[in-house]
Protein backbone atom coordinates (compact mmCIF):
# COMPACT_ATOMS: atom_id res chain seq x y z
CA UNK A 1 0.00 0.00 0.00
CA UNK A 2 2.73 2.28 0.74
CA UNK A 3 4.50 1.85 -2.77
CA UNK A 4 4.18 4.88 -4.98
CA UNK A 5 1.90 3.84 -7.91
CA UNK A 6 3.80 2.66 -10.80
CA UNK A 7 4.56 5.03 -13.59
CA UNK A 8 1.58 3.68 -16.32
CA UNK A 9 -0.43 4.21 -13.15
CA UNK A 10 0.79 7.70 -12.80
CA UNK A 11 0.64 8.48 -16.32
CA UNK A 12 -3.13 7.45 -15.97
CA UNK A 13 -3.64 9.86 -12.92
CA UNK A 14 -2.44 12.42 -14.61
CA UNK A 15 -4.50 11.96 -17.69
CA UNK A 16 -7.85 12.02 -15.41
CA UNK A 17 -6.86 15.19 -14.23
CA UNK A 18 -6.44 16.84 -17.13
CA UNK A 19 -9.52 15.46 -18.59
CA UNK A 20 -11.03 16.38 -15.53
CA UNK A 21 -9.90 20.10 -16.28
CA UNK A 22 -10.88 19.98 -19.90
CA UNK A 23 -14.31 18.73 -18.92
CA UNK A 24 -14.58 22.07 -16.58
CA UNK A 25 -13.61 24.16 -19.65
CA UNK A 26 -16.54 22.94 -21.11
CA UNK A 27 -15.07 20.12 -23.29
CA UNK A 28 -17.95 17.30 -23.50
CA UNK A 29 -15.77 14.75 -25.32
CA UNK A 30 -13.77 14.77 -22.15
CA UNK A 31 -16.61 13.21 -20.67
CA UNK A 32 -16.24 10.02 -22.29
CA UNK A 33 -12.45 9.99 -21.49
CA UNK A 34 -13.80 9.56 -17.47
CA UNK A 35 -16.15 7.61 -18.41
CA UNK A 36 -13.61 5.11 -19.47
CA UNK A 37 -11.55 5.40 -16.88
CA UNK A 38 -13.61 5.40 -13.89
CA UNK A 39 -17.15 3.63 -14.85
CA UNK A 40 -15.91 0.37 -12.83
CA UNK A 41 -14.97 1.95 -9.83
CA UNK A 42 -17.85 4.37 -9.86
CA UNK A 43 -20.47 1.45 -10.49
CA UNK A 44 -19.25 -0.95 -7.89
CA UNK A 45 -19.54 1.87 -5.71
CA UNK A 46 -22.99 2.50 -6.97
CA UNK A 47 -23.77 -1.21 -6.91
CA UNK A 48 -22.43 -1.62 -3.41
CA UNK A 49 -24.54 0.99 -1.90
CA UNK A 50 -27.61 0.13 -4.05
CA UNK A 51 -27.62 -3.18 -4.22
CA UNK A 52 -29.45 -3.69 -7.82
CA UNK A 53 -27.93 -3.50 -10.87
CA UNK A 54 -31.06 -1.33 -12.38
CA UNK A 55 -30.90 1.52 -10.01
CA UNK A 56 -27.23 1.29 -9.76
CA UNK A 57 -27.06 1.84 -13.42
CA UNK A 58 -29.72 4.24 -13.27
CA UNK A 59 -26.99 6.27 -10.53
CA UNK A 60 -24.07 5.99 -12.68
CA UNK A 61 -26.03 8.04 -15.27
CA UNK A 62 -26.43 10.41 -12.80
CA UNK A 63 -23.51 10.63 -11.32
CA UNK A 64 -22.12 11.08 -15.05
CA UNK A 65 -24.42 13.63 -16.59
CA UNK A 66 -23.85 15.49 -13.31
CA UNK A 67 -20.19 15.77 -13.38
CA UNK A 68 -20.74 16.95 -16.72
CA UNK A 69 -22.99 19.73 -15.48
CA UNK A 70 -21.15 20.77 -12.69
CA UNK A 71 -17.48 20.11 -13.05
CA UNK A 72 -16.85 22.99 -12.11
CA UNK A 73 -17.12 21.87 -8.59
CA UNK A 74 -13.98 19.82 -8.48
CA UNK A 75 -11.16 21.63 -6.98
CA UNK A 76 -8.24 19.56 -7.69
CA UNK A 77 -6.48 21.38 -4.81
CA UNK A 78 -8.20 19.68 -2.04
CA UNK A 79 -8.96 16.21 -3.69
CA UNK A 80 -7.86 13.55 -5.91
CA UNK A 81 -9.88 13.57 -8.94
CA UNK A 82 -10.45 9.82 -8.38
CA UNK A 83 -11.08 10.89 -4.33
CA UNK A 84 -14.00 12.82 -5.62
CA UNK A 85 -15.58 11.59 -8.06
CA UNK A 86 -15.71 8.27 -5.41
CA UNK A 87 -16.99 10.73 -3.07
CA UNK A 88 -19.53 11.82 -5.63
CA UNK A 89 -20.72 8.91 -7.03
CA UNK A 90 -21.17 7.41 -3.20
CA UNK A 91 -23.09 10.61 -2.41
CA UNK A 92 -25.26 10.19 -5.13
CA UNK A 93 -26.50 6.72 -4.26
CA UNK A 94 -27.27 7.39 -0.91
CA UNK A 95 -29.39 10.61 -2.25
CA UNK A 96 -31.00 7.52 -4.11
CA UNK A 97 -31.35 5.42 -0.83
CA UNK A 98 -32.70 8.44 0.84
CA UNK A 99 -35.33 9.17 -1.40
CA UNK A 100 -36.77 5.74 -0.56
CA UNK A 101 -37.69 4.42 -4.27
CA UNK A 102 -34.67 1.89 -3.44
CA UNK A 103 -35.71 -0.37 -0.81
CA UNK A 104 -32.16 0.07 0.78
CA UNK A 105 -31.03 -3.00 -0.76
CA UNK A 106 -27.48 -3.06 0.04
CA UNK A 107 -26.41 -5.90 1.86
CA UNK A 108 -23.50 -6.66 4.45
CA UNK A 109 -20.01 -6.96 3.58
CA UNK A 110 -19.46 -10.36 4.77
CA UNK A 111 -22.80 -11.55 2.82
CA UNK A 112 -22.10 -10.00 -0.37
CA UNK A 113 -21.39 -12.75 -3.15
CA UNK A 114 -19.90 -10.80 -5.47
CA UNK A 115 -21.09 -10.29 -8.70
CA UNK A 116 -19.97 -12.43 -12.08
CA UNK A 117 -18.51 -9.33 -13.25
CA UNK A 118 -17.17 -7.79 -10.15
CA UNK A 119 -13.31 -7.52 -9.69
CA UNK A 120 -10.66 -5.94 -7.49
CA UNK A 121 -9.51 -2.32 -8.95
CA UNK A 122 -6.90 -1.31 -10.65
CA UNK A 123 -4.10 0.53 -9.20
CA UNK A 124 -5.26 3.77 -10.93
CA UNK A 125 -8.53 3.80 -9.58
CA UNK A 126 -7.74 3.56 -6.09
CA UNK A 127 -7.20 7.04 -4.06
CA UNK A 128 -3.93 8.23 -2.81
CA UNK A 129 -2.37 5.86 -0.53
CA UNK A 130 -0.42 8.13 2.27
CA UNK A 131 -4.89 9.51 2.39
CA UNK A 132 -6.21 5.57 2.73
CA UNK A 133 -3.31 4.91 5.29
CA UNK A 134 -4.38 7.34 6.71
CA UNK A 135 -8.05 7.27 7.05
CA UNK A 136 -7.78 3.36 8.23
CA UNK A 137 -5.19 4.31 10.65
CA UNK A 138 -7.79 6.74 12.44
CA UNK A 139 -10.58 4.27 12.27
CA UNK A 140 -8.70 1.64 13.69
CA UNK A 141 -7.87 3.83 16.78
CA UNK A 142 -11.52 3.68 17.49
CA UNK A 143 -13.08 0.36 19.48
CA UNK A 144 -14.52 -2.33 17.39
CA UNK A 145 -17.67 -1.63 18.00
CA UNK A 146 -17.76 2.37 17.14
CA UNK A 147 -15.92 1.36 14.18
CA UNK A 148 -18.44 -1.44 13.17
CA UNK A 149 -21.08 1.15 12.83
CA UNK A 150 -19.16 3.61 10.80
CA UNK A 151 -17.84 1.01 8.52
CA UNK A 152 -21.89 -0.23 8.79
CA UNK A 153 -22.98 3.51 7.47
CA UNK A 154 -20.18 3.76 5.03
CA UNK A 155 -20.67 0.61 2.80
CA UNK A 156 -24.21 -0.27 3.67
CA UNK A 157 -25.34 2.88 3.91
CA UNK A 158 -27.30 2.42 6.53
CA UNK A 159 -29.35 5.21 8.78
CA UNK A 160 -29.58 5.43 12.45
CA UNK A 161 -32.29 3.95 12.96
CA UNK A 162 -31.14 0.87 10.96
CA UNK A 163 -28.21 0.64 13.16
CA UNK A 164 -29.72 0.87 16.33
CA UNK A 165 -32.45 -1.94 15.59
CA UNK A 166 -28.87 -3.60 14.03
CA UNK A 167 -27.75 -3.43 17.39
CA UNK A 168 -30.73 -3.81 19.53
CA UNK A 169 -30.08 -0.61 21.62
CA UNK A 170 -31.84 2.72 21.62
CA UNK A 171 -31.81 5.21 18.58
CA UNK A 172 -29.90 7.68 20.80
CA UNK A 173 -27.76 5.24 22.40
CA UNK A 174 -26.15 4.28 18.75
CA UNK A 175 -26.14 8.28 17.88
CA UNK A 176 -23.75 9.21 20.67
CA UNK A 177 -21.46 6.14 19.84
CA UNK A 178 -21.21 7.38 16.43
CA UNK A 179 -20.97 10.82 17.24
CA UNK A 180 -18.55 10.81 19.55
CA UNK A 181 -16.61 8.12 17.32
CA UNK A 182 -16.75 10.93 14.61
CA UNK A 183 -15.29 13.04 16.82
CA UNK A 184 -12.85 11.60 17.83
CA UNK A 185 -11.92 10.78 14.00
CA UNK A 186 -11.94 13.88 12.90
CA UNK A 187 -9.53 15.00 15.91
CA UNK A 188 -7.31 12.00 14.60
CA UNK A 189 -7.45 13.29 10.85
CA UNK A 190 -6.73 16.83 11.70
CA UNK A 191 -3.89 15.79 13.60
CA UNK A 192 -2.70 13.93 10.33
CA UNK A 193 -3.53 16.91 8.52
CA UNK A 194 -0.93 19.51 11.19
CA UNK A 195 1.30 17.13 11.60
CA UNK B 1 -35.03 16.90 15.64
CA UNK B 2 -36.48 14.46 18.11
CA UNK B 3 -36.10 14.06 22.08
CA UNK B 4 -33.80 11.37 21.23
CA UNK B 5 -31.23 13.71 19.99
CA UNK B 6 -30.67 15.39 23.00
CA UNK B 7 -29.99 12.75 25.53
CA UNK B 8 -27.77 13.65 28.04
CA UNK B 9 -24.09 13.03 26.62
CA UNK B 10 -21.62 15.66 28.46
CA UNK B 11 -19.56 17.05 25.93
CA UNK B 12 -21.06 16.09 22.72
CA UNK B 13 -22.66 18.99 20.90
CA UNK B 14 -23.92 18.35 17.64
CA UNK B 15 -22.60 21.17 16.01
CA UNK B 16 -22.32 22.18 12.10
CA UNK B 17 -18.97 19.99 11.84
CA UNK B 18 -21.01 17.09 13.27
CA UNK B 19 -24.07 17.25 11.16
CA UNK B 20 -21.38 17.69 7.76
CA UNK B 21 -19.69 14.40 8.84
CA UNK B 22 -23.10 12.54 9.89
CA UNK B 23 -24.07 13.69 6.18
CA UNK B 24 -21.06 12.45 4.35
CA UNK B 25 -21.11 8.95 6.06
CA UNK B 26 -24.74 9.14 4.94
CA UNK B 27 -26.59 9.03 7.90
CA UNK B 28 -29.07 11.91 7.50
CA UNK B 29 -32.42 11.73 5.91
CA UNK B 30 -35.71 13.04 5.81
CA UNK B 31 -35.93 16.67 6.80
CA UNK B 32 -32.56 16.48 8.59
CA UNK B 33 -31.08 16.15 4.95
CA UNK B 34 -33.09 18.60 3.55
CA UNK B 35 -31.13 21.08 5.32
CA UNK B 36 -27.75 19.87 5.02
CA UNK B 37 -28.52 20.27 1.73
CA UNK B 38 -30.20 23.60 1.71
CA UNK B 39 -27.34 24.79 4.09
CA UNK B 40 -24.39 23.13 1.66
CA UNK B 41 -26.20 25.74 -1.03
CA UNK B 42 -25.52 28.60 1.31
CA UNK B 43 -23.02 28.38 4.03
CA UNK B 44 -19.60 28.08 2.76
CA UNK B 45 -18.26 26.38 6.27
CA UNK B 46 -20.09 24.05 6.69
CA UNK B 47 -19.48 22.95 2.07
CA UNK B 48 -16.04 23.15 3.05
CA UNK B 49 -16.39 20.75 6.10
CA UNK B 50 -18.45 18.35 4.49
CA UNK B 51 -16.35 18.03 1.40
CA UNK B 52 -13.47 17.48 3.98
CA UNK B 53 -14.97 14.68 5.39
CA UNK B 54 -16.36 13.25 1.48
CA UNK B 55 -12.43 13.53 0.79
CA UNK B 56 -11.10 11.56 3.90
CA UNK B 57 -13.45 8.94 3.89
CA UNK B 58 -13.32 8.55 -0.16
CA UNK B 59 -10.18 5.71 0.17
CA UNK B 60 -12.40 3.16 2.10
CA UNK B 61 -14.10 2.88 -1.43
CA UNK B 62 -11.35 0.87 -2.58
CA UNK B 63 -12.32 -1.74 -0.27
CA UNK B 64 -15.96 -2.05 -2.78
CA UNK B 65 -15.32 -4.44 -5.68
CA UNK B 66 -15.02 -2.89 -9.23
CA UNK B 67 -17.86 -3.71 -11.56
CA UNK B 68 -18.33 -3.20 -15.06
CA UNK B 69 -22.25 -1.27 -16.15
CA UNK B 70 -23.96 -2.41 -19.03
CA UNK B 71 -23.12 -0.46 -22.79
CA UNK B 72 -26.28 1.08 -22.52
CA UNK B 73 -25.34 3.35 -19.69
CA UNK B 74 -23.04 5.33 -21.10
CA UNK B 75 -25.16 5.25 -24.55
CA UNK B 76 -28.00 6.78 -22.05
CA UNK B 77 -25.35 9.40 -20.71
CA UNK B 78 -24.41 10.61 -24.30
CA UNK B 79 -28.26 10.72 -25.16
CA UNK B 80 -29.16 12.75 -21.92
CA UNK B 81 -25.75 15.26 -22.43
CA UNK B 82 -27.19 16.07 -26.24
CA UNK B 83 -30.65 17.14 -25.43
CA UNK B 84 -29.55 18.85 -23.08
CA UNK B 85 -26.53 20.60 -24.43
CA UNK B 86 -29.80 21.82 -26.95
CA UNK B 87 -31.69 22.84 -24.48
CA UNK B 88 -29.15 25.35 -22.98
CA UNK B 89 -26.32 25.54 -25.31
CA UNK B 90 -25.15 29.25 -24.96
CA UNK B 91 -25.53 29.60 -21.33
CA UNK B 92 -24.11 26.06 -20.33
CA UNK B 93 -20.90 27.43 -19.90
CA UNK B 94 -21.12 30.74 -18.07
CA UNK B 95 -23.68 29.38 -15.70
CA UNK B 96 -20.63 27.08 -14.45
CA UNK B 97 -18.61 29.68 -14.54
CA UNK B 98 -21.42 31.54 -12.90
CA UNK B 99 -22.01 29.26 -10.12
CA UNK B 100 -18.50 28.85 -8.70
CA UNK B 101 -18.04 32.34 -8.63
CA UNK B 102 -21.55 32.63 -6.64
CA UNK B 103 -19.55 30.51 -3.56
CA UNK B 104 -16.30 32.88 -3.55
CA UNK B 105 -18.24 36.02 -3.49
CA UNK B 106 -20.56 34.82 -0.78
CA UNK B 107 -17.51 34.99 1.30
CA UNK B 108 -16.46 38.14 -0.13
CA UNK B 109 -19.54 39.87 0.31
CA UNK B 110 -20.62 37.98 3.43
CA UNK B 111 -24.08 38.03 2.04
CA UNK B 112 -26.58 36.08 3.96
CA UNK B 113 -28.74 35.42 1.12
CA UNK B 114 -27.57 33.02 -1.99
CA UNK B 115 -29.77 35.31 -4.01
CA UNK B 116 -28.31 38.24 -2.94
CA UNK B 117 -24.78 37.01 -4.07
CA UNK B 118 -26.53 35.62 -7.32
CA UNK B 119 -27.40 39.28 -8.14
CA UNK B 120 -23.95 40.25 -7.37
CA UNK B 121 -22.26 37.98 -9.13
CA UNK B 122 -24.32 38.68 -12.69
CA UNK B 123 -23.43 41.95 -12.80
CA UNK B 124 -20.47 40.67 -14.55
CA UNK B 125 -22.51 40.04 -17.11
CA UNK B 126 -22.57 42.57 -19.74
CA UNK B 127 -25.84 42.88 -21.57
CA UNK B 128 -23.51 40.42 -24.45
CA UNK B 129 -22.50 37.41 -23.63
CA UNK B 130 -19.05 36.84 -22.50
CA UNK B 131 -18.78 36.73 -18.95
CA UNK B 132 -16.37 40.03 -17.98
CA UNK B 133 -13.91 39.29 -15.09
CA UNK B 134 -14.57 42.25 -12.04
CA UNK B 135 -13.02 41.32 -9.14
CA UNK B 136 -13.71 44.86 -7.86
CA UNK B 137 -16.95 44.99 -8.33
CA UNK B 138 -18.70 46.76 -5.23
CA UNK B 139 -22.32 46.30 -4.03
CA UNK B 140 -23.02 50.22 -5.04
CA UNK B 141 -23.36 48.85 -8.25
CA UNK B 142 -26.22 46.72 -7.14
CA UNK B 143 -28.44 49.18 -6.38
CA UNK B 144 -27.63 50.72 -10.35
CA UNK B 145 -28.55 47.43 -11.92
CA UNK B 146 -31.86 47.21 -9.74
CA UNK B 147 -31.69 43.48 -10.06
CA UNK B 148 -34.96 42.17 -9.12
CA UNK B 149 -35.34 39.12 -6.88
CA UNK B 150 -37.94 36.48 -5.93
CA UNK B 151 -37.70 33.79 -3.45
CA UNK B 152 -39.79 30.86 -3.88
CA UNK B 153 -39.52 28.74 -0.45
CA UNK B 154 -40.41 24.70 -1.09
CA UNK B 155 -43.18 24.25 2.11
CA UNK B 156 -41.34 23.81 4.69
CA UNK B 157 -38.60 21.98 3.65
CA UNK B 158 -36.04 24.96 4.36
CA UNK B 159 -35.10 24.92 0.54
CA UNK B 160 -36.13 27.53 -2.21
CA UNK B 161 -35.42 28.66 -5.48
CA UNK B 162 -33.65 32.00 -5.48
CA UNK B 163 -34.58 33.66 -8.83
CA UNK B 164 -33.16 36.55 -10.07
CA UNK B 165 -33.78 39.09 -12.68
CA UNK B 166 -31.18 41.92 -14.14
CA UNK B 167 -33.51 44.06 -16.37
CA UNK B 168 -30.51 45.58 -18.78
CA UNK B 169 -29.01 41.97 -19.11
CA UNK B 170 -32.73 40.16 -19.87
CA UNK B 171 -30.71 37.50 -18.05
CA UNK B 172 -32.80 35.46 -15.51
CA UNK B 173 -30.56 33.31 -13.50
CA UNK B 174 -32.46 30.59 -11.45
CA UNK B 175 -31.30 28.37 -8.96
CA UNK B 176 -32.31 25.81 -7.19
CA UNK B 177 -29.29 24.20 -5.14
CA UNK B 178 -30.27 21.83 -2.90
CA UNK B 179 -32.96 20.33 -4.67
CA UNK B 180 -33.16 16.71 -6.21
CA UNK B 181 -35.01 15.29 -9.07
CA UNK B 182 -37.39 12.71 -7.86
CA UNK B 183 -37.27 10.69 -11.55
CA UNK B 184 -40.76 10.90 -11.42
CA UNK B 185 -41.92 14.67 -11.61
CA UNK B 186 -40.28 17.74 -13.09
CA UNK B 187 -41.15 21.22 -11.84
CA UNK B 188 -42.31 23.82 -13.88
CA UNK B 189 -41.53 27.93 -13.40
CA UNK B 190 -44.02 30.09 -14.38
CA UNK B 191 -44.42 34.16 -14.31
CA UNK B 192 -47.85 35.70 -13.33
CA UNK B 193 -47.89 39.90 -14.54
CA UNK B 194 -47.77 41.72 -12.42
CA UNK B 195 -50.69 43.09 -13.93
CA UNK B 196 -52.63 40.12 -14.17
CA UNK B 197 -53.04 38.36 -17.31
CA UNK B 198 -51.81 34.95 -18.57
CA UNK B 199 -49.22 32.81 -17.13
CA UNK B 200 -46.11 32.26 -19.52
CA UNK B 201 -43.75 29.64 -18.63
CA UNK B 202 -40.23 29.82 -17.50
CA UNK B 203 -39.31 26.16 -18.23
CA UNK B 204 -38.75 23.14 -16.36
CA UNK B 205 -36.27 23.99 -13.23
CA UNK B 206 -33.46 22.20 -13.55
CA UNK B 207 -32.87 20.51 -9.62
CA UNK B 208 -29.05 21.53 -8.28
CA UNK B 209 -28.55 23.54 -10.81
CA UNK B 210 -27.96 27.32 -11.47
CA UNK B 211 -29.21 28.08 -14.81
CA UNK B 212 -29.36 31.22 -17.02
CA UNK B 213 -31.97 31.91 -19.18
CA UNK B 214 -32.45 35.14 -21.63
CA UNK B 215 -36.09 35.98 -22.13
CA UNK B 216 -38.13 36.45 -24.43
CA UNK B 217 -40.01 40.31 -24.33
CA UNK B 218 -43.16 39.32 -23.82
CA UNK B 219 -42.03 37.65 -20.88
CA UNK B 220 -39.62 40.39 -19.90
CA UNK B 221 -42.32 43.21 -20.10
CA UNK B 222 -44.67 41.08 -17.66
CA UNK B 223 -41.57 41.11 -15.20
CA UNK B 224 -42.03 43.82 -12.45
CA UNK B 225 -42.38 44.66 -9.01
CA UNK B 226 -45.06 42.52 -7.50
CA UNK B 227 -44.91 39.74 -10.61
CA UNK B 228 -45.30 36.25 -9.01
CA UNK B 229 -43.75 33.02 -9.49
CA UNK B 230 -45.38 29.44 -9.24
CA UNK B 231 -43.94 26.32 -9.26
CA UNK B 232 -46.04 23.48 -10.36
CA UNK B 233 -45.76 19.78 -10.52
CA UNK B 234 -45.49 18.38 -13.74
CA UNK B 235 -44.51 15.14 -15.79
CA UNK B 236 -41.07 14.65 -16.29
CA UNK B 237 -40.15 16.97 -19.12
CA UNK B 238 -42.92 19.83 -17.88
CA UNK B 239 -46.49 20.67 -18.79
CA UNK B 240 -47.87 18.49 -21.74
CA UNK B 241 -49.87 20.75 -24.28
CA UNK B 242 -52.98 20.59 -24.20
CA UNK B 243 -53.19 19.71 -20.76
CA UNK B 244 -53.80 22.16 -17.25
CA UNK B 245 -50.84 22.79 -15.39
CA UNK B 246 -49.79 20.41 -12.08
CA UNK B 247 -50.72 21.56 -8.63
CA UNK B 248 -48.67 24.61 -7.36
CA UNK B 249 -46.41 23.73 -5.03
CA UNK B 250 -44.51 26.57 -4.09
CA UNK B 251 -44.99 30.45 -4.89
CA UNK B 252 -43.18 34.09 -4.57
CA UNK B 253 -42.79 37.38 -5.45
CA UNK B 254 -40.47 39.53 -7.27
CA UNK B 255 -39.18 42.55 -5.43
CA UNK B 256 -36.19 44.86 -6.61
CA UNK B 257 -33.38 44.52 -4.14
Amino acid sequence: MAADPRPASAEARQALRDAMARLANGDQAALEEIYRATRVKLFGITLRILGDQKEAEDALQDVYINLWQRADRYDPERASPIAWLAAFARNRAIDRLRTGKVRGGAVPVEEAAPLPDEAPLADMLMVDAEQAAQIHKCLGALDDRTQGHIRAAFFEGQTYAQLAEGADVPLGTMKSWIRRGLQRLRACLEASEAA
Amino acid sequence: MSGSDNTPDSGLQRDDPMIAAEWALGLLEGEELLAARGKYATDPDFAWRKEWWDNWFAPLTDAMLGAEPGAHVWEGIAARMAALSSQQAPAQGNVIALEARVRRWQWVAGLTSAAAAIALTLLVFAPGNAPVQAPGDTPAQIAAAAPMVATVPIGETGLRLDVTYIPESERMLVAAIGLTADGVHDHELWLVPAGGGELKSLGVVAPGQVRSMTLPDDIASGLNDGARLLLTREPLGGKPAGVDAGPVVAEGDFTRV
